[in-house]
């Protein structure tokens, strides 16, 4: 129906994800969680998605003796969220 | 299901997130009360201490434990509260840490080291210092009576390079109350209202 529209960005958690990690420089997969309120599997799934896609960078390390994720956004990442957003602006104002 | 949000759900969505991210690391006013409180304390007592004559003796060590009190304890705040909300790390917050150290570190150098060469002009170089710092926090988190409360200070610390330096303690004191307590206080009210 959207054509235009990145159809890996136009999906409800992933696109709750990256407008997270658009906010701040990395996240942790906890803080994740804990805004957007859904399930660890179905985050773990879309970060994957999104990862294939190059659009977010995962890293996991240790913290105090415990695995932690951090996912952060990348260029091509911004550059996605940016077109989608403008093709967004483009069905809501299409003269504009 | 996913796939079918419409744009304006889509737009919805990112700046309900946003803001909902944006808020879950809001800062309160909590540290900026504390170093108001802190400068308040350290030049009320520095000025009565003056008028007493007895500067020299007991202000060096008030204001040597006091402002590295402040610090640690700020240190020991900031770790705890990103360990406990899992805080991400931002780019504002960093910016506003590091210049925040920046300044503190530069005003004990020229405090302590440079202190004699200034002289009387240690204290307005103190408050247009303190008000950068302060317009810098106000502008980062966006609060207006933070911005206002630093301009304030801004424009007193210029002003204080007229007035007679047996004075510029009580100035500093009294510019504490006005750029960081209140503005703090109301940082904290803000906040509260937003969560209610």
């Amino acid at each position: 129906m959207f054509n235009d529209l990145d159809p890996i960005l136009h999906s409800q958690l992933r696109l709750s994800i990256v407008s997270i990690l658009i906010t701040v420089d990395e996240a942790d997969f906890t803080f994740i969680k804990d805004t957007t309120k859904a399930a660890a599997g179905n985050i773990s799934i879309q970060i994957k998605k999104l990862q294939d896609a190059g659009y977010v960078k995962i890293e996991k390390t240790f913290k105090n003796n415990y695995p932690n994720t951090t996912v952060s956004i990348t260029n091509k990442g911004i550059k996605a969220f940016e077109d989608y957003v403008k093709n967004l602006k483009k069905y809501i104002n299409p003269q504009k | 299901m996913d796939e079918n949000i419409t744009p304006e759900e889509s737009l919805l969505l990112i700046a309900k997130t946003i803001e909902e991210t944006k808020k879950r690391f809001q800062e309160n006013g909590h540290i900026i009360i504390l170093w108001g409180t802190l400068t308040f304390i350290v030049f009320l007592s520095q000025y009565i201490l003056v008028q007493l004559e007895l500067y020299k003796v007991i202000d060096i060590a008030w204001t040597c434990i006091l402002f590295p009190l402040g610090g640690i304890y700020t240190l020991i705040y900031i770790k705890r509260k990103v360990k406990k909300k899992n805080l991400p790390k931002t780019i504002i917050g960093s910016i506003i840490i590091t210049m925040s150290w920046v300044f503190g570190v530069n005003l004990m150098i020229l405090g302590f080291i440079f202190g004699h060469q200034l002289g009387k002009v240690i204290a307005p170089i103190f408050i247009i210092l303190l008000a950068l710092n302060i317009i810098m926090i106000g502008i980062s988190i966006k609060f207006k009576p933070i911005i206002i409360g630093g301009i304030l200070l801004n424009l007193i610390g210029f002003a204080t390079f007229y007035i007679n330096g047996q004075y510029h303690a009580l100035i500093m004191a009294t510019s504490a109350v006005f750029a960081m307590i209140i503005p703090g206080i109301l940082l904290n009210i803000a906040n509260k209202k937003e969560h209610v």
